[in-house]
């Protein structure tokens, strides 16, 4: 384990009776990948700002590679660098302006590794801001954050608008990012991207955080889905099992989610005279659907989403 | 924020899909039509009663009268003086230029906001989604534009009649609705303008400069027209020539309609013409979309600063240049007809007393210091929208102080006002010697020195409002602003309070050069201004940034 890239304690943000944030504890270790996940509102963004110290907290702190994010923002933010969702930019700049602006206030630029950037996502750097799609406004800024090479990325849903093969580009960046050992924090609404980059993940509801695990550490805590097929006749009832639950029959198809260890299923159904057998794990989309499918209930209760 | 306007507007092209343009426009100019018909009301009836207050006599009357019925310089500047002896006379004399540039800036701002600016927002996409032309969508802005100007128009007539009810001012309603039509003439074929321009410009903003171009060369060609270098024909060729050429309350001219209503009508029309012709988004004059890079001044934010302002200080900078110029060319002419005719009384009323052309420059220089301070405002709204646009963020990821960001911001508007106001006074002396007036050069420095203090009250106040009231910092600056003028005028017609009067930033300041600056209640002046910034600076640190 090395230094904590982020640590925050109790750190809670309310507007009026409303807890964006509500006493989150979190510990992100150096170089570590980490997703951040949380339906609209869930106070991701909000997160994210009171770590780049541009609001300030109800309650609680936060501390970026050990330096507290309200009292030593300079020292903090010289070793990180931030991606928004939405590029509010100047729009009389031109693209290249703007990276040297970037480049400037951040007061570190790879200048060889912005080149590589502006080719391997297809910038024209001469047009000015105005004329750029959403898309292009926004691998701007992505190139802006990364050409710095910061300590850690802090990234607030930082591909939308990217076309997927931007968003390989974009892939393919974060992963050097973290061959080099730069933290990234990145939150995100595509589950895919999250679960292709991200060592751990977090996911945030109604301001507070309900998980946080590595994706292996969260299907394990999650249930396995198992289909079972039987010869004619002898479809067995399967809801005693231990470890078994959401059983459904359709024919000779039985269809049920097991949590734990499968051993007491995989018993029942050798004995049933099981012909053909398919299980899986839940993808992190499935995983997420889960805890919010069902609104307020536990993963256990609810049904396989696919 | 978004969203909620979307659904807002989802919900209105519900209702009559076919109006929605015109309707939304309708709203966003009756508001502001609202607020500027009664800043028209109170400028033409504190004018009409004032009058009657200050000049009761007509002996007084028909001295003032001669100071100002011949003169070609103020002629020039403000319009031909009709009839001075009467309350209409004076009250068309004093207010009306005023009104024809309020009406037409009022007029280009509003059009070329609800047109190009809801344009450059994206907005006009989701109205125009399947539901009407371009051309179709251009003229129902129109008409929504004609429905603000309407109330604009009723708000102002409604109180000149009423004012000219008055035992003391008596102008019957007819002529005051003629009064309050004429001033609103320009206010309409600038409504046109705007539009016109929108078509031709990206941006709102260019959309805007082109439209006050047409409106600096309509004043500069109706200006030479009224010198009396005997070229007064030339009055026919300037939008704000034909407005003086209705002569409302005076010798009145109704012809003069003609032109303004077939100007409106084929502006208007070319805008419809020429918004067909085009993409939404999409503009008639090129857009340089694509330049090299030019990276002087983008080294940091107080750079960055320099860069995005340069356009809007440069204009504002050649205002003030041509301005100062101007007031310094007529002040001995002006000056010289005071002396002749003894009123050196009035003057001394609007604050500058004293003889000659440094009386006549003592208020010049007050308009002037009112541009300056104009221009802190704006320095003050420009940081504000930083901030509420999202773009400060990039900035302040950054190693980079919130403290040293602002200070930049403070440092640029500070120089930027005092290079306004040393330039006042240099070219006020400029067009003083050209005339060989004997004002000396220091003396106009001092004075263009001299309304420096009050923009720096502003500017202070405004950084105060930007550290903890943010939202409402463009609101609290222009409401300063203009509410110390207002205060100025009423001063000049006598109200003498003291609470009142120390409300306004331009009242402790000195009418120089008419007297000499005080140069101590300037630094006071300037103390409160920094304290007030010093104040908004520690909250600015300390609180949460706010989008819009
Ligand atoms: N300035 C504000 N004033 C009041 N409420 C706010 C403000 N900013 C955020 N909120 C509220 O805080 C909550 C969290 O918002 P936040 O923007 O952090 O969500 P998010 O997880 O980033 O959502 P999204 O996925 O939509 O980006 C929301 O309920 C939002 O309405
Ligand atoms: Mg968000």
């Amino acid at each position: 384990m090395g230094v904590a890239a982020i640590r925050t304690e109790g750190l809670t943000k309310r507007y009026g009776k409303v807890a964006a944030l509500d006493h989150l504890d979190l510990d992100v270790v150096e170089g570590e990948v980490i997703g951040y996940l949380g339906p609209n509102g869930a106070g991701k963004t909000t997160t994210i700002r009171l770590l780049l110290g541009l609001i300030q907290p109800s309650e609680g702190h936060g501390e970026i590679f050990g330096l507290d994010c309200q009292r030593h923002p300079i020292e903090a933010h010289r070793r990180l660098a931030f991606v928004a969702g939405e590029a509010n930019l100047w729009w009389s700049l031109t693209g290249a302006e703007t990276l040297h602006l970037l480049g400037r206030v951040q007061g570190q630029v790879d200048k060889a590794y912005r080149e590589e950037l502006i080719a391997r996502f297809d910038l024209d750097p001469t047009k000015k801001v105005r004329a750029y799609s959403k898309g292009n406004r926004q691998k701007l800024i992505l190139i802006g954050a990364l050409m710095a090479r910061p300590d850690l990325l802090v990234l607030d849903e930082p591909t939308s608008g990217l076309d997927p093969l931007m968003e390989q580009a974009f892939r393919h960046s974060i992963h050097e990012a973290r061959e080099r050992g730069q933290t990234v924090f990145l939150s995100s609404h595509i589950m895919s991207e999250v679960e292709a980059l991200c060592d751990r993940v977090g996911i945030l509801r109604e301001g507070r955080l309900v998980e946080m695990g590595t994706l292996a550490q969260m299907r394990h805590l999650s249930a396995l889905t198992v289909e079972a097929t039987f010869s004619e006749g002898s479809v067995p009832d399967l809801s005693g099992v231990p470890g078994v639950s959401s059983v459904q029959v359709d024919g000779r198809l039985v269809r049920c989610q097991v949590r734990g260890s499968v051993e007491p299923l995989l018993k029942a159904l050798v004995a049933a005279g099981v012909t053909e057998l398919l299980s899986r794990e839940p993808s992190l989309e499935e995983l997420f659907l889960a805890q919010y499918g069902v609104h307020g209930k536990s993963p256990d209760t609810s049904h396989d989403a696919s | 924020m978004q969203a909620e306007i979307a659904d807002k507007k989802e919900a209105q092209v519900g209702r009559w899909p076919g109006t929605v343009v015109a309707r939304l426009t309708a709203r966003g100019a009756a508001r502001s039509g609202v607020i500027w018909g009664s800043i028209f009301a109170i400028a033409i009836a504190s004018s009409a009663i004032s009058y009657s207050g200050i000049y009761k006599t007509l002996a007084q009357r028909d001295a003032l009268a001669v100071a100002y019925g011949s003169n070609h310089a103020t002629s020039a500047l403000l319009g031909p003086a009709w009839q001075l002896q009467t309350v209409a006379g004076f009250t068309v004399f004093k207010v009306s230029m005023a009104l024809m540039i309020l009406g037409a800036v009022w007029g280009l701002l509003t059009s070329t906001r609800l047109l190009r600016g809801e344009e450059e927002n994206g907005r006009w996409d989701l109205l125009l989604a399947g539901q009407t032309t371009r051309r179709r969508a251009t003229a129902q802005a129109l008409g929504g534009l004609a429905a603000g100007v309407f109330t604009l128009w009723a708000v102002a007539s409604l109180v000149t009649v009423l004012s000219g009810l008055d035992s003391k001012v008596k102008i019957a309603a007819g002529p005051a609705l003629y009064f309050s039509t004429a001033m609103v003439a320009t206010a309409v074929m600038f409504l046109a303008v705007g539009a016109l321009t929108s078509q031709l410009g990206a941006t709102r903003r260019q959309a805007a400069a082109y439209a006050a171009a047409f409106l600096g060369v309509s004043y500069a060609v109706r200006m030479i027209a009224d010198a009396g270098v005997g070229m007064h024909w030339l009055i026919w060729a300037s939008p704000l020539g034909w407005v003086e050429e209705l002569r409302p309350l005076t010798v009145p001219q109704p012809i003069a309609l003609l032109p303004i209503i077939a100007f409106t009508m084929v502006v208007a029309a070319g805008a419809i013409h020429l918004s067909g012709t085009r993409d939404i988004g999409a503009s008639i004059v090129p857009d340089r979309l694509a330049t090299q890079p030019h990276l002087r001044l983008l080294s940091g934010p107080t750079g960055l600063a320099i860069r995005m302002m340069r356009p809007t200080v440069i204009g504002w900078w050649v205002a003030i240049v041509l301005s100062s110029f101007l007031y310094g060319f007529i002040a001995r002419s002006a000056g010289a007809t005071i002396s002749r005719s003894s009123v050196e009384g009035l003057l001394s009323k609007l604050g500058a007393p004293g003889t000659g052309a440094d009386a006549i420059l003592g208020v010049c220089f007050l308009v002037l210091a009112a541009l300056v301070a104009f221009v802190a405002a704006n320095q003050v709204t420009a940081a504000r929208s930083e901030e509420s646009g999202g773009r400060l963020d990039h900035l302040l990821v950054g190693p980079l102080s919130r403290a040293s960001w602002l200070w930049g911001r403070i440092r640029v508007a500070v120089v930027v006002v005092l290079v306004d106001g040393l330039t006042a006074g240099v070219f006020a002396w400029l067009g003083a010697a050209s005339q060989h007036s004997q004002v000396s050069f220091t003396t106009l420095l001092a004075a263009g020195l001299n309304i420096v203090p009050p923009a720096i009250s502003i500017l202070g106040v405004g950084v105060l409002a930007l550290g903890v009231w943010p939202r409402a910092a463009a609101i609290v600056v222009y409401t300063l602003l203009g509410w110390s003028l207002f205060v100025v005028l009423i001063g000049g017609i006598g109200v003498t309070s003291h609470w009142v009067l120390d409300t306004s930033v331009f009242h402790d300041m000195a009418s120089a050069p008419a007297v000499p600056p005080n140069w101590e209640a300037s630094g006071a002046m300037v103390a409160v201004g920094s304290l007030a910034a010093l104040l908004g600076g520690f909250a600015f640190r300390r609180r949460d940034l706010q989008g819009e």
